[in-house]
C-alpha cells in the first residue's frame, strides 16, 4: 500500500485461515511460492509460516498461514494461535489487514461456520472456494456469485494445485479494504440476545473493546459451561458476576445456551446453502469410503497396518544398501587419494582419519534416511495417516491417549522434533504433555545410523522366513520395542501425574488421494539438505575436535591402541567405563555414549574417527567401520567385543536414552519451563540404564555373552 | 424443534451401516458436544455410519469423514431419517 504523498511502501499482513484439510498449505504456496510441507491430515500447519505475497501493482504484502481451526472459540493450542491473531490479542503478531478464509467447496456447510464467525468480527475478508475440482467431479456445483451476494463479501473459487483461481485471489486481496458492511444475519433468540447485548455494552465500557470484538467475548462467555475459570484473568469480576446471573436467567428460562448459538449459525448456513449449492443425490459409497471398509476394518486394518510397518523396514535396511555402498565407496577413494597425495603426518591423519573418517559414517546413512520420508510422506500425502490414527485409538485408548496422539508419535520416527510440535493439535494439556514426554522413545531417523552400524556389525544376515532378513527384523524390533516404551510409559504417566477424564477421539478422515510426487521429492530434499548440512557443519567441527581428543598428548612408539588410550578422549572414556562396565560396553563406547549427549548419529560419527586412528596402520580407509568393528578384541576378556549381545545392549540403550540436545530444547520451549525436560532426560536415562543392564545381565547368564 | 421420538432414538453406534440416520441428542460432556457441534454433528444434522469396528465407527457428514471412538459414539442419540 502505498501512502499518498509519502511514497512511504507499508506492508499489508494478510492472514490466511481455513478449517484443517481445507486446501490452505496449497493456497498459501500458489500465493508465495514457499516451499513448504504438506500434510493430509489434520494439523499439519502446527507452526505459523509467513510468506511474501507479490502484488500485481507492484509492491508486497505480508502472508501468515495460521494453523487449521474448526472455530474461532479454540479446543486446542494450535486453534488458540489462529484465534488470538484474527482478534489482535497475539503477542507474536499485530491483527492483520485482512482475512483469507479457505472453504472446502465439498464441506460448504461446515466451512461455513467458521466463515460465520469471521462476519461476526466486521474485519476484511475474502472466501477462497478451493478444491472445486473435486466437487465437480461429485456432482456438486457451487454458485460461487450468489455465495457472495449472500455473504456480501467477494468469493473466489480456485483449483490451487493447478494454480486455477490464484491470479484473481492476488486481484481481491488488493481490491478489498474495507469489511462487509453486512449485519449479523442469524439470529438469537429474544431472551439470550437481550443478555448478549447488555454484556456486549459492558464489555465495550470495561474493557475498552470494539463491538464485534465484544459481541464475540460475549458469546463466549455466555454459551460456556462451567465454572468461567481460564477467562478470569481477562475480564474485571463485576463482569464475570453478570454472566453467573445470566447463566443461572437462561438455564432457568429452559434455553440451552450452549446449542442455541451454534444452531442458529447452521440454520442460517443450511439456507444459504440450500440456495447456491443444492446437493446432488446421494449415489451410494465413494471409492474412498469402500477403501475405508477395508483399510480400517477391525481386524484387516491393524494386519495391512503392520504389514505396511514392516515393508518400510525391510526397504530402508535392504533396499538402501546399494545406494549406501555408492556413496562409502566415493569416500573411500577419496580418502584413499588423499593418503596418496599428501605426506604422512599430523594434518593427513586430521583430513583423513577426523573429518574423512567422521562425516563418511554419518553421510553414507543418507539413502536410509531418504527411505524413511519417502515412506512416511507417502503415508501423510495419501491420507493414510489420519486412518493410522482411527485404527491405532483402540490401543491409544487403553494407555490412556486417543488416537491423535499416535499422529505425533509417528511423525517422532522422522525426528521427535516436529513430532513434539505435532501434539498442539492435542485438546486436553495433559495429554498433549504426556505425548510429549514419550515422543522421544519413539526410534527417529538419528537412531538409524547406529541401529544399522551395530545390526550390520553385530547381527548376522541370514535369512527368516525366506524372504525377510533377520538384519531388517532386528531394525524392526527396535522399532517395535521403542513404540512399546512409549505406550508403556505414556500409560504409567496418565496413571500417575497426568490423570484426565477418559479422552475422546473426534478426527476429520480426509478421502484418499493419489499422492503427490512432486511435494513427497521436495520433502525428501529437504531433509536431505537439512541432514547434510549438519553433517557438513556440526558432525565435521566435532568430529575434528574428537580427532584432536583422541590423538594428543602423543606417546612415543607406541602402538595405536596403546596411543589412543593414551589420549584425552581414551582417558575420559576409561574414566567413565567403571559406570557402563555393568552394560557390557568398553571405554571406547563410553566415548561414543558421551559425543551422542549431543546427537544420536554422533555415535557413528564417534566410532568412525576412533576406529580410524586405532586402525590407520593397516591400509586406510580400506576396511569398513563394520569390519574393523568386528575384528576388535576386548582386552579385559580377550573376546571379540562387538558381540551379538553387546549390539543388542547398545542398541537398546539408544532406544531409551534421550541422547538428543534438540529435543530437550524444544520441550524447554513447547512447555515453558525446563521441569519437564529435565524430568524427561532424567527418566529416559535411568530407562536405558536399567533396562540394558538386565539385558545384558539376562544374557550373560543365558550365555549369550561370548 | 422437531418432535422426539424417544421410543425410536438409538445410539449413533447401534445405527445401521449405510442408513441415513437424524441427531437429535447429544449427550456427551459440554465441552466434546460443543467440539462434535462444530464440526457440524449437531442436532437434526444427518448422518450416516459408514465403518464400525469395536465400537469406533466412521460416519459420513455430506462429504465429510469423521471418525469417533466408541464411547463417544454411544453418547449421540439418533433415530432413523426415513
Amino acid at each position: 500500500m502505498r501512502d499518498a504523498g509519502s511514497g512511504i511502501v507499508r506492508r499489508r499482513t494478510v492472514a490466511l485461515i481455513g478449517n484443517p484439510n481445507a486446501g490452505k498449505t496449497t493456497v498459501f504456496n500458489a500465493l508465495t511460492g514457499l516451499r513448504q510441507k504438506i500434510g493430509n491430515y489434520s494439523g499439519v500447519t502446527v507452526e505459523m509460516k509467513e510468506g511474501k505475497l507479490t502484488l500485481e501493482e507492484g509492491g508486497h504484502a505480508t502472508l501468515l498461514d495460521l494453523p487449521g481451526t474448526y472455530s474461532l472459540s479454540p479446543n486446542a493450542p494450535d486453534e488458540r494461535i489462529a484465534t488470538e491473531i484474527i482478534l489482535g490479542q497475539s503477542p507474536h503478531a499485530s491483527r492483520p489487514d485482512l482475512v483469507v478464509c479457505v472453504v472446502d467447496a465439498n464441506n460448504l456447510e461446515r466451512n461455513l461456520y467458521l466463515v460465520s464467525q469471521l462476519l461476526d468480527l466486521e474485519i476484511p475478508l475474502i472466501v477462497a472456494l478451493t478444491m472445486t475440482d473435486v466437487a465437480a467431479r461429485e456432482g456438486l456445483r457451487v454458485d460461487h456469485r450468489g455465495l457472495a451476494r449472500e455473504l456480501g463479501v467477494p468469493v473466489i473459487p480456485m483449483v490451487a494445485s493447478r494454480g486455477e483461481g490464484v491470479g484473481a485471489l492476488i486481484k481481491a486481496i488488493e481490491a478489498t479494504r474495507s469489511a462487509p458492511g453486512k449485519p449479523r444475519q442469524w439470529p438469537l433468540p429474544d431472551p439470550f440476545r437481550r443478555e448478549c447485548e447488555e454484556l456486549v455494552g459492558m464489555l465495550r465500557e470495561r474493557h475498552g473493546l470494539s463491538e464485534p470484538v465484544a459481541f464475540h467475548e460475549a458469546l463466549g462467555l455466555i454459551t460456556r459451561d462451567g465454572p468461567l475459570n481460564g477467562a478470569d484473568e481477562r475480564f474485571a469480576p463485576e463482569i464475570l458476576a453478570h454472566v453467573v446471573k445470566d447463566h443461572r436467567k437462561l438455564d432457568f428460562l429452559g434455553i440451552n445456551r450452549q446449542t442455541v448459538a451454534v444452531e442458529s449459525r447452521y440454520l442460517w448456513i443450511t439456507a444459504i446453502c440450500g440456495r447456491v449449492a443444492p446437493h446432488p443425490a446421494r449415489t451410494g459409497a465413494s471409492i474412498s469410503d469402500r477403501l475405508d471398509r477395508i483399510l480400517t476394518h477391525r481386524v484387516w486394518g491393524p494386519a495391512l497396518f503392520f504389514a505396511l510397518m514392516a515393508i518400510m523396514f525391510q526397504a530402508i535396511f535392504s533396499w538402501a544398501e546399494i545406494p549406501m555402498e555408492w556413496i562409502a565407496g566415493v569416500f573411500d577413494t577419496a580418502g584413499r587419494e588423499i593418503t596418496k597425495m599428501m605426506p604422512a603426518g599430523d594434518l593427513r591423519d586430521l583430513i583423513v582419519s577426523g573429518a574423512l573418517g567422521g562425516v563418511a559414517a554419518v553421510v553414507t546413512f543418507l539413502p536410509q534416511i531418504l527411505f524413511l520420508f519417502f515412506f512416511l510422506g507417502i503415508l501423510e500425502d495419501t491420507g493414510y495417516m489420519a486412518r493410522a490414527a482411527f485404527i491405532m485409538d483402540r490401543l491409544m485408548s487403553k494407555v490412556g491417549l486417543h488416537g491423535k496422539s499416535f499422529i505425533p508419535l509417528l511423525s517422532s520416527f522422522a525426528c521427535a522434533i516436529p513430532g513434539i510440535m505435532a501434539t498442539r493439535t492435542i485438546e486436553h494439556p495433559r495429554d498433549r504433555l504426556a505425548t510429549m514426554l514419550v515422543a522421544p522413545l519413539m526410534g527417529c531417523s538419528a537412531r538409524l545410523p547406529v541401529y544399522a552400524l551395530l545390526i550390520a556389525a553385530c547381527i548376522p544376515p541370514v535369512a527368516v522366513f525366506g524372504f525377510l532378513s533377520l538384519q531388517a527384523l532386528t531394525l524392526f524390533a527396535m522399532y517395535l520395542l521403542g513404540l512399546a516404551a512409549a505406550l508403556a510409559m505414556a500409560w504409567i504417566f496418565k496413571n500417575s501425574l497426568l490423570r484426565t477424564p477418559p479422552p475422546v477421539f473426534i478426527m476429520e478422515l480426509p478421502s484418499y488421494k493419489v499422492p503427490s510426487v512432486k511435494s513427497i521429492l521436495l520433502q525428501m530434499g529437504e531433509r536431505a539438505l537439512v541432514f547434510l548440512r549438519k553433517a557438513g557443519t556440526i558432525i565435521l567441527g566435532a568430529s575434528i575436535i574428537l580427532w584432536f581428543l583422541a590423538s594428543y598428548p602423543k606417546l612415543d612408539h607406541a602402538t595405536p591402541s596403546d596411543q589412543l588410550q593414551y589420549s584425552f578422549a581414551g582417558r575420559a572414556g576409561r574414566a567413565i567405563e567403571p559406570l557402563i562396565r555393568p552394560l557390557g560396553f568398553d571405554w571406547k563406547i563410553g566415548v561414543g555414549l558421551v559425543t551422542s549427549l549431543l546427537q544420536r548419529e554422533m555415535f557413528v560419527s564417534t566410532m568412525g574417527t576412533i576406529y580410524n586412528i586405532q586402525g590407520s596402520q593397516d591400509k586406510a580407509g580400506s576396511v569398513s567401520l563394520k569390519e574393523r568393528l568386528q575384528a576388535d578384541i576386548d582386552p579385559a576378556t580377550g573376546k571379540q567385543l562387538f558381540t551379538p549381545l553387546t549390539g543388542i545392549c547398545l542398541m537398546i540403550y539408544y532406544v531409551f536414552a534421550m541422547q538428543c540436545l534438540s529435543t530437550v530444547a524444544i520441550m524447554k520451549r513447547e512447555t515453558n519451563s525446563w521441569k519437564w525436560p529435565l524430568f524427561q532426560l532424567a527418566y529416559m536415562t535411568a530407562l536405558a540404564y536399567l533396562v540394558t543392564f538386565v539385558v545384558y545381565r539376562a544374557g550373560t547368564i543365558l550365555g549369550l555373552g561370548g | 424443534m422437531p418432535t422426539m421420538d424417544y421410543a425410536a432414538s438409538m445410539t449413533l453406534s447401534e445405527a445401521p451401516l449405510g442408513a441415513p440416520v437424524r441427531i437429535h441428542h447429544l449427550r456427551a460432556r459440554p465441552e466434546v458436544s460443543k467440539r462434535l457441534r462444530e464440526l457440524g454433528l449437531c442436532e437434526d444434522a444427518v448422518v450416516s455410519c459408514i465403518m464400525k469396528g469395536h465400537g469406533n465407527i466412521i460416519c459420513a457428514l455430506r462429504n465429510t469423514r469423521i471418525g469417533l471412538d466408541r464411547h463417544l459414539a454411544g453418547s449421540i442419540l439418533v433415530s432413523s431419517d426415513e
